[in-house]
Protein backbone atom coordinates (compact mmCIF):
# COMPACT_ATOMS: atom_id res chain seq x y z
CA UNK A 1 0.00 0.00 0.00
CA UNK A 2 2.54 2.52 0.87
CA UNK A 3 4.65 1.80 -2.47
CA UNK A 4 0.83 1.93 -4.54
CA UNK A 5 0.76 5.37 -2.84
CA UNK A 6 4.33 6.58 -3.57
CA UNK A 7 4.32 5.82 -6.89
CA UNK A 8 1.27 7.42 -7.31
CA UNK A 9 1.83 10.58 -6.16
CA UNK A 10 5.28 10.38 -8.24
CA UNK A 11 3.45 9.58 -10.90
CA UNK A 12 1.62 12.34 -10.77
CA UNK A 13 3.98 14.69 -9.97
CA UNK A 14 5.94 13.87 -12.96
CA UNK A 15 2.51 15.02 -15.12
CA UNK A 16 3.08 18.56 -13.45
CA UNK A 17 6.55 18.79 -14.23
CA UNK A 18 5.42 18.47 -17.93
CA UNK A 19 1.78 18.95 -18.47
CA UNK A 20 2.09 19.47 -22.01
CA UNK A 21 0.85 16.12 -23.43
CA UNK A 22 -2.38 16.79 -21.17
CA UNK A 23 -2.62 20.59 -22.85
CA UNK A 24 -2.16 18.63 -26.48
CA UNK A 25 -4.62 16.17 -25.52
CA UNK A 26 -7.16 18.87 -24.32
CA UNK A 27 -6.70 20.62 -27.46
CA UNK A 28 -6.60 18.51 -30.24
CA UNK A 29 -10.38 17.09 -29.56
CA UNK A 30 -11.33 20.61 -29.29
CA UNK A 31 -10.38 21.36 -32.86
CA UNK A 32 -11.76 18.10 -33.94
CA UNK A 33 -15.45 18.39 -32.34
CA UNK A 34 -16.45 21.40 -34.80
CA UNK A 35 -15.31 20.08 -37.78
CA UNK A 36 -18.04 16.93 -37.44
CA UNK A 37 -20.88 18.24 -35.57
CA UNK A 38 -23.02 19.34 -38.42
CA UNK A 39 -22.34 16.05 -40.43
CA UNK A 40 -23.32 14.59 -37.26
CA UNK A 41 -26.29 16.66 -36.15
CA UNK A 42 -28.01 15.16 -39.81
CA UNK A 43 -26.91 11.82 -38.90
CA UNK A 44 -28.21 11.76 -35.67
CA UNK A 45 -31.92 13.32 -37.00
CA UNK A 46 -31.67 10.49 -39.52
CA UNK A 47 -31.26 8.07 -36.81
CA UNK A 48 -34.84 9.74 -34.90
CA UNK A 49 -33.77 12.17 -32.60
CA UNK A 50 -35.02 14.98 -34.20
CA UNK A 51 -33.66 17.65 -31.76
CA UNK A 52 -30.01 16.61 -31.93
CA UNK A 53 -27.70 19.24 -32.94
CA UNK A 54 -24.83 16.50 -33.31
CA UNK A 55 -22.43 17.75 -30.13
CA UNK A 56 -24.57 14.55 -28.48
CA UNK A 57 -22.45 12.37 -31.22
CA UNK A 58 -19.21 14.08 -31.62
CA UNK A 59 -18.36 15.41 -27.73
CA UNK A 60 -18.31 11.84 -27.04
CA UNK A 61 -17.49 10.29 -29.59
CA UNK A 62 -14.14 12.55 -29.44
CA UNK A 63 -13.98 11.99 -25.45
CA UNK A 64 -13.85 7.79 -26.27
CA UNK A 65 -11.53 7.81 -28.80
CA UNK A 66 -8.98 10.49 -27.75
CA UNK A 67 -9.57 8.77 -24.16
CA UNK A 68 -7.77 5.82 -25.36
CA UNK A 69 -4.78 7.95 -26.48
CA UNK A 70 -4.60 9.23 -23.10
CA UNK A 71 -5.20 6.23 -21.20
CA UNK A 72 -2.81 4.57 -23.30
CA UNK A 73 0.14 6.50 -21.63
CA UNK A 74 -0.23 4.44 -18.58
CA UNK A 75 1.67 2.00 -20.68
CA UNK A 76 4.18 4.45 -21.59
CA UNK A 77 5.09 5.14 -17.98
CA UNK A 78 5.59 1.10 -17.23
CA UNK A 79 7.72 1.06 -20.06
CA UNK A 80 9.94 4.74 -19.39
CA UNK A 81 10.57 3.39 -16.09
CA UNK A 82 12.88 0.90 -18.04
CA UNK A 83 14.31 3.61 -19.71
CA UNK A 84 15.36 5.52 -17.00
CA UNK A 85 16.50 2.59 -14.96
CA UNK A 86 14.23 3.35 -12.45
CA UNK A 87 12.55 -0.17 -12.55
CA UNK A 88 14.94 -1.96 -10.68
CA UNK A 89 14.51 0.69 -7.60
CA UNK A 90 10.66 -0.24 -7.28
CA UNK A 91 11.23 -4.08 -7.25
CA UNK A 92 14.04 -3.36 -4.93
CA UNK A 93 11.02 -2.19 -2.41
CA UNK A 94 9.50 -5.36 -2.68
CA UNK A 95 6.25 -4.22 -3.56
CA UNK A 96 3.74 -7.13 -5.13
CA UNK A 97 2.61 -6.75 -8.69
CA UNK A 98 -0.68 -5.05 -7.47
CA UNK A 99 0.82 -2.67 -5.49
CA UNK A 100 3.12 -1.68 -8.74
CA UNK A 101 0.41 -1.50 -11.23
CA UNK A 102 -1.90 -0.13 -8.94
CA UNK A 103 0.38 2.47 -8.53
CA UNK A 104 0.84 3.74 -12.33
CA UNK A 105 -2.81 2.68 -13.35
CA UNK A 106 -4.29 4.91 -10.10
CA UNK A 107 -2.79 8.54 -11.64
CA UNK A 108 -4.02 7.64 -15.14
CA UNK A 109 -7.97 6.43 -14.06
CA UNK A 110 -8.01 9.92 -11.92
CA UNK A 111 -6.42 11.87 -15.08
CA UNK A 112 -9.26 10.71 -17.23
CA UNK A 113 -11.74 11.16 -15.65
CA UNK A 114 -10.54 14.59 -14.92
CA UNK A 115 -9.84 15.21 -18.90
CA UNK A 116 -13.19 13.69 -19.65
CA UNK A 117 -15.18 15.93 -17.83
CA UNK A 118 -12.93 19.01 -19.03
CA UNK A 119 -13.55 17.80 -22.46
CA UNK A 120 -17.44 17.24 -22.03
CA UNK A 121 -17.64 20.77 -20.17
CA UNK A 122 -15.37 22.68 -23.62
CA UNK A 123 -18.35 20.88 -25.32
CA UNK A 124 -20.80 22.66 -23.80
CA UNK A 125 -19.27 25.78 -23.94
CA UNK A 126 -17.95 25.09 -27.58
CA UNK A 127 -20.78 23.03 -29.52
CA UNK A 128 -23.34 24.12 -27.03
CA UNK A 129 -23.57 20.27 -25.69
CA UNK A 130 -26.53 20.48 -22.77
CA UNK A 131 -27.62 17.04 -20.68
CA UNK A 132 -31.35 17.58 -22.01
CA UNK A 133 -32.57 16.69 -18.86
CA UNK A 134 -29.51 13.68 -18.27
CA UNK A 135 -28.44 13.34 -14.83
CA UNK A 136 -24.90 14.48 -14.68
CA UNK A 137 -24.22 11.84 -12.08
CA UNK A 138 -25.26 9.24 -14.94
CA UNK A 139 -22.44 10.96 -16.96
CA UNK A 140 -19.98 11.08 -14.62
CA UNK A 141 -20.50 6.91 -13.87
CA UNK A 142 -20.11 6.72 -17.83
CA UNK A 143 -16.48 8.35 -17.72
CA UNK A 144 -15.16 6.21 -14.53
CA UNK A 145 -16.19 3.27 -15.89
CA UNK A 146 -14.40 4.07 -19.41
CA UNK A 147 -11.56 5.03 -17.32
CA UNK A 148 -11.27 2.11 -15.57
CA UNK A 149 -12.14 -0.44 -18.19
CA UNK A 150 -9.63 1.64 -20.88
CA UNK A 151 -6.57 1.65 -18.12
CA UNK A 152 -6.88 -1.85 -17.31
CA UNK A 153 -6.68 -2.74 -21.09
CA UNK A 154 -3.93 -1.04 -21.65
CA UNK A 155 -1.84 -2.55 -18.43
CA UNK A 156 -2.93 -5.97 -19.50
CA UNK A 157 -0.92 -4.92 -22.99
CA UNK A 158 1.90 -3.61 -21.00
CA UNK A 159 2.07 -6.67 -18.96
CA UNK A 160 2.09 -8.72 -22.51
CA UNK A 161 4.17 -6.49 -24.83
CA UNK A 162 8.13 -6.63 -24.06
CA UNK A 163 8.86 -3.18 -26.50
CA UNK A 164 7.30 0.15 -26.15
CA UNK A 165 6.67 0.13 -29.58
CA UNK A 166 4.55 -2.69 -29.72
CA UNK A 167 2.28 -1.20 -27.30
CA UNK A 168 2.14 2.34 -28.84
CA UNK A 169 1.00 0.22 -32.06
CA UNK A 170 -1.87 -1.40 -30.31
CA UNK A 171 -2.73 2.16 -28.86
CA UNK A 172 -2.74 3.99 -32.26
CA UNK A 173 -4.50 1.06 -34.22
CA UNK A 174 -6.48 0.09 -31.24
CA UNK A 175 -7.76 3.39 -30.33
CA UNK A 176 -9.68 3.76 -34.04
CA UNK A 177 -10.20 -0.05 -34.48
CA UNK A 178 -12.41 0.10 -31.06
CA UNK A 179 -13.27 3.95 -31.43
CA UNK A 180 -14.53 3.04 -35.06
CA UNK A 181 -16.65 -0.34 -34.17
CA UNK A 182 -17.80 0.62 -30.62
CA UNK A 183 -19.89 3.93 -32.76
CA UNK A 184 -17.29 7.17 -31.78
CA UNK A 185 -16.57 8.05 -35.15
CA UNK A 186 -19.82 7.59 -36.26
CA UNK A 187 -22.90 6.64 -34.88
CA UNK A 188 -23.42 2.95 -34.19
CA UNK A 189 -26.65 2.47 -36.64
CA UNK A 190 -24.71 3.98 -39.59
CA UNK A 191 -22.05 0.88 -39.45
CA UNK A 192 -22.41 -1.51 -41.59
CA UNK A 193 -24.45 -4.59 -40.08
CA UNK A 194 -21.44 -6.89 -39.49
CA UNK A 195 -19.67 -4.21 -37.79
CA UNK A 196 -23.02 -3.57 -35.58
CA UNK A 197 -22.81 -7.41 -34.67
CA UNK A 198 -19.24 -7.05 -32.96
CA UNK A 199 -19.42 -3.65 -31.64
CA UNK A 200 -20.01 -5.11 -28.42
CA UNK A 201 -16.80 -6.59 -28.25
CA UNK A 202 -15.23 -2.80 -27.33
CA UNK A 203 -15.62 -0.80 -24.40
CA UNK A 204 -16.43 2.04 -26.79
CA UNK A 205 -19.35 0.09 -27.85
CA UNK A 206 -20.44 0.31 -24.26
CA UNK A 207 -19.52 4.05 -23.07
CA UNK A 208 -21.08 5.50 -26.65
CA UNK A 209 -24.19 3.60 -25.39
CA UNK A 210 -24.43 5.57 -22.06
CA UNK A 211 -23.39 8.83 -23.23
CA UNK A 212 -26.56 8.83 -25.83
CA UNK A 213 -28.92 6.94 -22.96
CA UNK A 214 -28.10 10.48 -20.88
CA UNK A 215 -27.61 12.77 -23.77
CA UNK A 216 -30.21 11.51 -25.91
CA UNK A 217 -32.94 9.82 -23.96
CA UNK A 218 -32.40 12.12 -20.51
CA UNK A 219 -31.18 8.74 -18.88
CA UNK A 220 -30.37 8.45 -15.06
CA UNK A 221 -27.82 6.21 -13.09
CA UNK A 222 -30.37 3.43 -13.33
CA UNK A 223 -30.28 3.33 -16.90
CA UNK A 224 -26.57 3.82 -17.75
CA UNK A 225 -26.35 0.84 -14.80
CA UNK A 226 -25.80 -1.64 -17.16
CA UNK A 227 -23.27 -0.08 -19.09
CA UNK A 228 -21.35 0.98 -16.35
CA UNK A 229 -21.36 -2.57 -15.34
CA UNK A 230 -20.33 -4.05 -18.41
CA UNK A 231 -17.25 -1.53 -18.07
CA UNK A 232 -16.21 -2.44 -14.11
CA UNK A 233 -16.54 -5.44 -14.70
CA UNK A 234 -14.41 -5.94 -18.00
CA UNK A 235 -12.18 -3.29 -16.34
CA UNK A 236 -11.67 -5.91 -12.75
CA UNK A 237 -11.34 -8.93 -15.31
CA UNK A 238 -8.78 -7.34 -17.12
CA UNK A 239 -6.60 -6.26 -14.35
CA UNK A 240 -6.85 -9.78 -12.37
CA UNK A 241 -5.66 -10.83 -15.79
CA UNK A 242 -3.04 -8.60 -16.02
CA UNK A 243 -1.36 -9.04 -12.19
CA UNK A 244 -1.44 -12.88 -13.05
CA UNK A 245 0.45 -11.80 -16.43
CA UNK A 246 3.01 -8.92 -15.28
CA UNK A 247 6.61 -10.45 -14.73
CA UNK A 248 7.67 -7.72 -13.10
CA UNK A 249 11.66 -9.20 -13.42
CA UNK A 250 10.83 -9.00 -17.48
CA UNK A 251 13.37 -6.75 -19.07
CA UNK A 252 11.23 -4.32 -20.91
CA UNK A 253 12.66 -2.03 -24.05
CA UNK A 254 11.94 1.52 -23.96
CA UNK A 255 12.96 3.42 -26.98
CA UNK A 256 16.53 2.33 -27.46
CA UNK B 1 24.39 -8.91 9.21
CA UNK B 2 24.51 -10.53 5.55
CA UNK B 3 25.06 -14.16 4.90
CA UNK B 4 25.16 -15.30 1.53
CA UNK B 5 25.65 -19.04 0.84
CA UNK B 6 26.81 -21.27 -2.22
CA UNK B 7 24.90 -18.85 -4.61
CA UNK B 8 24.38 -20.19 -7.99
CA UNK B 9 23.23 -18.60 -11.32
CA UNK B 10 23.51 -18.94 -14.63
CA UNK B 11 22.28 -17.37 -17.63
CA UNK B 12 21.80 -20.20 -20.37
CA UNK B 13 24.99 -21.21 -20.31
CA UNK B 14 26.94 -18.53 -18.94
CA UNK B 15 27.69 -19.65 -15.93
CA UNK B 16 27.94 -16.30 -13.49
CA UNK B 17 28.15 -17.18 -10.03
CA UNK B 18 29.20 -20.89 -9.20
CA UNK B 19 29.01 -21.62 -5.22
CA UNK B 20 30.13 -18.14 -4.31
CA UNK B 21 29.46 -16.88 -0.66
CA UNK B 22 29.43 -13.25 1.14
CA UNK B 23 29.02 -12.53 4.82
CA UNK B 24 29.01 -8.67 6.22
CA UNK B 25 29.11 -8.25 9.71
CA UNK B 26 26.81 -5.22 10.91
CA UNK B 27 29.32 -1.85 11.04
CA UNK B 28 31.81 -3.99 8.44
CA UNK B 29 32.41 -2.16 4.95
CA UNK B 30 33.37 -5.24 2.22
CA UNK B 31 34.25 -4.39 -1.02
CA UNK B 32 33.82 -6.92 -3.75
CA UNK B 33 36.67 -6.88 -6.48
CA UNK B 34 36.08 -8.48 -9.72
CA UNK B 35 37.11 -7.87 -13.28
CA UNK B 36 33.90 -6.84 -15.59
CA UNK B 37 31.91 -10.12 -15.96
CA UNK B 38 33.45 -11.99 -12.28
CA UNK B 39 29.62 -12.23 -10.95
CA UNK B 40 29.21 -8.74 -8.86
CA UNK B 41 26.49 -7.17 -10.27
CA UNK B 42 24.66 -11.02 -10.51
CA UNK B 43 25.72 -11.46 -6.70
CA UNK B 44 23.83 -7.91 -5.59
CA UNK B 45 21.07 -8.59 -7.78
CA UNK B 46 20.03 -11.67 -5.92
CA UNK B 47 21.05 -9.99 -2.28
CA UNK B 48 18.60 -7.43 -2.99
CA UNK B 49 16.01 -10.00 -4.13
CA UNK B 50 15.73 -8.67 -7.99
CA UNK B 51 17.67 -11.85 -9.06
CA UNK B 52 16.40 -15.24 -8.07
CA UNK B 53 19.52 -17.32 -7.79
CA UNK B 54 19.59 -21.09 -9.02
CA UNK B 55 21.00 -22.58 -5.48
CA UNK B 56 22.00 -20.96 -2.33
CA UNK B 57 20.54 -18.84 0.64
CA UNK B 58 20.33 -15.20 1.56
CA UNK B 59 19.46 -13.76 5.12
CA UNK B 60 19.61 -10.20 6.68
CA UNK B 61 19.76 -10.29 9.89
CA UNK B 62 17.30 -13.04 10.55
CA UNK B 63 15.33 -12.01 7.92
CA UNK B 64 15.30 -14.98 4.81
CA UNK B 65 15.16 -12.43 1.75
CA UNK B 66 14.24 -15.53 -0.55
CA UNK B 67 10.90 -16.12 1.60
CA UNK B 68 10.21 -12.58 3.13
CA UNK B 69 11.43 -10.30 0.23
CA UNK B 70 9.22 -7.99 1.61
CA UNK B 71 10.50 -7.66 5.33
CA UNK B 72 14.40 -7.96 3.53
CA UNK B 73 13.47 -5.05 1.32
CA UNK B 74 13.32 -2.90 4.85
CA UNK B 75 16.62 -3.65 5.88
CA UNK B 76 18.26 -3.23 2.59
CA UNK B 77 19.52 -0.39 -0.06
CA UNK B 78 20.70 -0.76 -3.36
CA UNK B 79 22.40 1.46 -5.96
CA UNK B 80 22.58 -0.23 -8.83
CA UNK B 81 24.98 -0.53 -11.55
CA UNK B 82 22.84 1.84 -13.89
CA UNK B 83 22.30 4.95 -12.85
CA UNK B 84 18.24 4.82 -11.77
CA UNK B 85 17.06 7.95 -11.11
CA UNK B 86 13.91 10.34 -12.29
CA UNK B 87 14.99 13.05 -14.68
CA UNK B 88 11.88 15.09 -14.43
CA UNK B 89 12.27 15.18 -11.19
CA UNK B 90 14.06 17.88 -8.50
CA UNK B 91 17.18 16.41 -6.67
CA UNK B 92 14.88 17.01 -3.49
CA UNK B 93 11.98 15.28 -5.03
CA UNK B 94 13.35 12.40 -6.14
CA UNK B 95 15.29 11.48 -2.44
CA UNK B 96 11.79 12.14 -0.91
CA UNK B 97 10.10 10.00 -3.13
CA UNK B 98 12.83 6.98 -2.49
CA UNK B 99 12.23 7.85 0.98
CA UNK B 100 8.93 7.38 1.06
CA UNK B 101 9.07 4.19 -1.25
CA UNK B 102 11.08 2.56 1.44
CA UNK B 103 8.09 3.69 3.89
CA UNK B 104 9.58 6.84 5.61
CA UNK B 105 6.69 9.03 6.92
CA UNK B 106 7.02 12.65 7.25
CA UNK B 107 10.70 12.48 8.33
CA UNK B 108 11.72 11.64 4.76
CA UNK B 109 11.59 15.69 4.31
CA UNK B 110 14.56 16.57 6.38
CA UNK B 111 16.49 13.21 5.58
CA UNK B 112 16.32 13.68 1.91
CA UNK B 113 17.92 17.40 2.87
CA UNK B 114 20.54 15.55 5.09
CA UNK B 115 21.22 12.98 2.61
CA UNK B 116 22.01 15.76 -0.34
CA UNK B 117 24.04 17.48 2.19
CA UNK B 118 26.11 14.09 3.28
CA UNK B 119 26.57 14.11 -0.75
CA UNK B 120 27.23 17.35 -1.96
CA UNK B 121 23.76 18.00 -3.36
CA UNK B 122 22.91 20.64 -1.04
CA UNK B 123 22.60 23.64 -2.90
CA UNK B 124 21.15 21.66 -6.03
CA UNK B 125 18.15 20.24 -4.08
CA UNK B 126 15.66 22.16 -6.34
CA UNK B 127 17.58 21.52 -9.55
CA UNK B 128 16.27 18.86 -11.72
CA UNK B 129 18.17 15.23 -11.66
CA UNK B 130 18.11 16.30 -15.63
CA UNK B 131 20.02 19.09 -15.24
CA UNK B 132 22.74 17.69 -12.70
CA UNK B 133 26.26 16.90 -14.33
CA UNK B 134 27.49 13.27 -14.60
CA UNK B 135 28.69 12.58 -11.28
CA UNK B 136 26.04 14.93 -9.90
CA UNK B 137 23.24 12.85 -11.41
CA UNK B 138 25.53 9.50 -9.84
CA UNK B 139 25.79 10.94 -6.10
CA UNK B 140 22.20 11.04 -6.61
CA UNK B 141 21.58 7.72 -7.95
CA UNK B 142 24.13 6.80 -4.23
CA UNK B 143 22.19 8.85 -2.36
CA UNK B 144 18.83 8.03 -2.73
CA UNK B 145 20.01 4.10 -1.45
CA UNK B 146 20.84 6.03 1.63
CA UNK B 147 17.87 7.85 2.45
CA UNK B 148 16.03 5.05 4.27
CA UNK B 149 19.17 4.30 7.03
CA UNK B 150 19.78 0.47 5.52
CA UNK B 151 20.98 -1.84 7.61
CA UNK B 152 22.31 -3.28 4.66
CA UNK B 153 23.66 -0.57 1.98
CA UNK B 154 24.92 -2.35 -1.34
CA UNK B 155 26.56 0.25 -3.58
CA UNK B 156 27.28 -1.07 -7.32
CA UNK B 157 30.44 0.78 -8.56
CA UNK B 158 29.28 3.78 -6.91
CA UNK B 159 32.39 6.22 -7.54
CA UNK B 160 32.15 5.74 -12.13
CA UNK B 161 32.64 8.89 -13.29
CA UNK B 162 33.17 10.81 -10.02
CA UNK B 163 35.88 12.93 -9.66
CA UNK B 164 38.44 13.21 -6.54
CA UNK B 165 36.11 14.91 -4.24
CA UNK B 166 32.74 12.92 -4.98
CA UNK B 167 34.68 9.70 -4.27
CA UNK B 168 36.14 11.68 -1.17
CA UNK B 169 32.73 12.70 -0.27
CA UNK B 170 31.11 9.13 -1.01
CA UNK B 171 33.67 7.40 0.89
CA UNK B 172 32.89 9.93 4.02
CA UNK B 173 28.94 9.12 3.80
CA UNK B 174 29.48 5.25 3.58
CA UNK B 175 31.93 5.15 6.56
CA UNK B 176 29.60 7.08 8.30
CA UNK B 177 26.74 4.72 7.77
CA UNK B 178 29.28 1.82 8.43
CA UNK B 179 30.19 3.70 11.84
CA UNK B 180 26.09 3.99 12.91
CA UNK B 181 26.33 0.07 12.40
CA UNK B 182 25.57 -0.84 8.69
CA UNK B 183 26.78 -3.21 6.74
CA UNK B 184 28.64 -1.80 3.86
CA UNK B 185 28.98 -3.63 0.06
CA UNK B 186 30.69 -1.88 -2.20
CA UNK B 187 32.26 -2.62 -5.72
CA UNK B 188 34.66 -1.14 -7.46
CA UNK B 189 37.45 -1.36 -9.98
CA UNK B 190 39.38 1.30 -8.28
CA UNK B 191 41.95 0.00 -6.21
CA UNK B 192 43.25 3.24 -4.09
CA UNK B 193 39.34 3.70 -3.04
CA UNK B 194 39.50 0.34 -1.46
CA UNK B 195 42.65 1.82 0.42
CA UNK B 196 40.62 5.10 1.54
CA UNK B 197 37.76 2.96 2.79
CA UNK B 198 40.15 0.61 4.34
CA UNK B 199 37.57 -2.13 3.63
CA UNK B 200 37.76 -5.47 3.97
CA UNK B 201 38.33 -7.29 0.51
CA UNK B 202 36.56 -10.07 -1.51
CA UNK B 203 37.90 -11.15 -4.64
CA UNK B 204 35.76 -12.42 -6.87
CA UNK B 205 36.72 -14.06 -10.27
CA UNK B 206 34.80 -16.28 -12.99
CA UNK B 207 31.58 -16.76 -10.50
CA UNK B 208 33.73 -17.73 -7.49
CA UNK B 209 35.31 -16.22 -4.21
CA UNK B 210 39.01 -16.31 -4.47
CA UNK B 211 39.82 -14.20 -1.83
CA UNK B 212 39.01 -12.48 1.12
CA UNK B 213 40.28 -11.07 4.12
CA UNK B 214 42.05 -7.64 5.19
CA UNK B 215 43.84 -5.79 3.31
CA UNK B 216 46.80 -6.56 5.31
CA UNK B 217 45.82 -10.16 5.84
CA UNK B 218 46.27 -10.48 1.93
CA UNK B 219 48.93 -8.47 1.25
CA UNK B 220 50.82 -10.68 3.67
CA UNK B 221 49.23 -13.69 2.87
CA UNK B 222 49.90 -13.38 -1.26
CA UNK B 223 53.51 -11.56 -0.96
CA UNK B 224 54.02 -11.39 -4.27
CA UNK B 225 56.26 -9.62 -6.28
CA UNK B 226 56.13 -9.29 -10.06
CA UNK B 227 57.28 -6.67 -12.88
CA UNK B 228 55.10 -5.59 -15.75
CA UNK B 229 56.42 -4.63 -19.57
CA UNK B 230 54.19 -3.04 -21.76
CA UNK B 231 54.90 -3.77 -25.44
CA UNK B 232 53.96 -2.52 -28.50
CA UNK B 233 51.84 -5.19 -30.07
CA UNK B 234 51.61 -8.59 -29.31
CA UNK B 235 54.60 -11.26 -27.70
CA UNK B 236 56.44 -13.15 -30.48
CA UNK B 237 56.02 -16.95 -30.43
CA UNK B 238 59.20 -17.19 -29.05
CA UNK B 239 59.61 -14.62 -26.69
CA UNK B 240 56.40 -15.86 -25.14
CA UNK B 241 58.74 -19.41 -24.76
CA UNK B 242 61.83 -17.89 -23.79
CA UNK B 243 59.88 -16.11 -20.86
CA UNK B 244 57.88 -18.70 -20.01
CA UNK B 245 54.45 -16.95 -20.51
CA UNK B 246 51.00 -17.92 -21.12
CA UNK B 247 48.13 -15.85 -22.65
CA UNK B 248 45.48 -14.65 -20.03
CA UNK B 249 43.36 -12.64 -22.35
CA UNK B 250 43.43 -10.12 -24.69
CA UNK B 251 47.22 -10.02 -25.47
CA UNK B 252 47.87 -9.78 -21.65
CA UNK B 253 50.19 -12.42 -20.48
CA UNK B 254 51.64 -14.32 -17.61
CA UNK B 255 54.28 -15.80 -16.16
CA UNK B 256 55.40 -17.44 -13.42
CA UNK B 257 58.84 -17.99 -12.52
CA UNK B 258 62.04 -15.99 -12.87
CA UNK B 259 61.97 -12.72 -11.01
CA UNK B 260 65.65 -11.19 -11.97
CA UNK B 261 64.89 -8.07 -13.97
CA UNK B 262 68.59 -8.32 -15.70
CA UNK B 263 67.47 -11.85 -16.80
CA UNK B 264 64.40 -11.15 -17.72
CA UNK B 265 65.49 -7.97 -19.73
CA UNK B 266 68.28 -9.92 -21.52
CA UNK B 267 65.83 -12.00 -23.16
CA UNK B 268 64.03 -9.57 -25.26
CA UNK B 269 67.46 -8.91 -26.64
CA UNK B 270 67.03 -7.54 -30.60
CA UNK B 271 63.26 -7.14 -29.46
CA UNK B 272 63.99 -4.97 -26.42
CA UNK B 273 62.85 -2.08 -29.29
CA UNK B 274 58.86 -3.53 -28.34
CA UNK B 275 59.49 -2.65 -25.25
CA UNK B 276 57.91 0.85 -24.24
CA UNK B 277 57.97 0.52 -20.23
CA UNK B 278 59.29 -1.69 -17.33
CA UNK B 279 57.46 -1.54 -14.13
CA UNK B 280 58.93 -3.54 -10.61
CA UNK B 281 55.34 -4.21 -8.63
CA UNK B 282 55.69 -3.90 -5.25
CA UNK B 283 52.77 -5.84 -2.93
CA UNK B 284 49.88 -4.30 -3.39
CA UNK B 285 46.34 -4.97 -3.83
CA UNK B 286 46.93 -5.41 -7.55
CA UNK B 287 49.68 -7.78 -6.99
CA UNK B 288 47.40 -9.56 -4.69
CA UNK B 289 44.55 -9.57 -7.71
CA UNK B 290 46.94 -10.61 -9.89
CA UNK B 291 48.36 -13.41 -7.76
CA UNK B 292 44.73 -14.45 -6.61
CA UNK B 293 43.22 -14.74 -9.91
CA UNK B 294 45.54 -14.78 -12.77
CA UNK B 295 44.37 -11.17 -14.39
CA UNK B 296 45.14 -7.82 -13.72
CA UNK B 297 41.98 -6.06 -12.28
CA UNK B 298 41.81 -2.89 -15.02
CA UNK B 299 41.94 -4.73 -17.97
CA UNK B 300 41.92 -2.22 -20.36
CA UNK B 301 46.30 -2.65 -21.12
CA UNK B 302 46.33 -5.40 -24.11
CA UNK B 303 49.73 -5.23 -24.79
CA UNK B 304 50.50 -5.81 -20.75
CA UNK B 305 53.01 -8.90 -19.95
CA UNK B 306 53.28 -9.22 -16.65
CA UNK B 307 55.66 -11.32 -15.20
CA UNK B 308 55.55 -12.34 -12.21
CA UNK B 309 56.52 -14.62 -9.40
CA UNK B 310 54.82 -16.02 -5.75
CA UNK B 311 57.43 -15.35 -3.10
CA UNK B 312 55.98 -16.84 -0.25
CA UNK B 313 52.88 -19.09 -1.37
CA UNK B 314 52.60 -20.82 -4.89
CA UNK B 315 48.83 -20.00 -5.15
N1 LIG C 1 20.95 -10.87 -18.33
C1 LIG C 1 22.01 -11.59 -18.66
N2 LIG C 1 21.93 -12.52 -19.64
C2 LIG C 1 22.99 -13.27 -19.98
N3 LIG C 1 24.19 -13.17 -19.39
C3 LIG C 1 24.35 -12.28 -18.41
C4 LIG C 1 23.26 -11.43 -18.00
N4 LIG C 1 23.71 -10.64 -17.00
C5 LIG C 1 25.00 -10.96 -16.81
N5 LIG C 1 25.39 -11.95 -17.65
C6 LIG C 1 26.72 -12.59 -17.69
O1 LIG C 1 27.01 -13.05 -16.39
C7 LIG C 1 28.36 -12.82 -16.04
C8 LIG C 1 28.44 -12.00 -14.77
O2 LIG C 1 27.92 -10.71 -15.02
P1 LIG C 1 27.87 -9.58 -13.91
O3 LIG C 1 27.04 -8.48 -14.47
O4 LIG C 1 27.44 -10.17 -12.63
O5 LIG C 1 29.38 -9.15 -13.83
P2 LIG C 1 30.08 -7.96 -13.03
O6 LIG C 1 31.08 -8.57 -12.13
O7 LIG C 1 29.06 -7.10 -12.40
O8 LIG C 1 30.82 -7.18 -14.20
P3 LIG C 1 31.07 -5.61 -14.43
O9 LIG C 1 32.30 -5.23 -13.70
O10 LIG C 1 31.28 -5.53 -15.92
O11 LIG C 1 29.86 -4.88 -13.99
C9 LIG C 1 28.99 -12.16 -17.27
O12 LIG C 1 29.63 -13.17 -18.01
C10 LIG C 1 27.82 -11.61 -18.03
O13 LIG C 1 28.09 -11.61 -19.41
MG1 LIG D 1 28.52 -5.20 -12.64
Amino acid sequence: MTALLAITKVQLRIIRNDPWFLVIMFGMPLVVMPLFGKTMGLSLQASGFADATGAEQVVPGQVVLFGFFVGGSVGFTVFREHGWKTWDRLRASAAPSVALLGGFGLPWVVILLLWQSALFAAGSLVLGLSLNGGSPFALLLMLLGYALCVVSLILLMTATFRTVNQLSAFQNVGAMVFGGLGGALVPLDQLPGWAQTIAPITPAYWAMQGHTDVLLRQGGVVDVLPEFGVLAGVAIVISALAVGRFRVDETKEFFA
Amino acid sequence: MLRATGLEKSYGDVKALQGADLMVEAGQIVSLLGRNGAGKTTMLSIIAGLLAPDSGSVSIGSTDVLADPAAAAKLLGIAPQDTGIYPILTVRQNLEFFGELAGLGASRRPRAVEVADQLGLGSLLDRKASQLSGGEGRRLHTACALVHRPRLLMLDEPTVGADVATRLQLIEAVRELADDGAAVVYTTHYLPEVEALDADIVVIDEGQVKARGTQEQLIAEHKMRGVRFTIDGTLPAHLRESLGAVEVGDSAYRALGDLDMRSLLGRFGSDAEILRSVEELRPDLETVFLAVTGHRLDSEGSDVVAVSASEASES
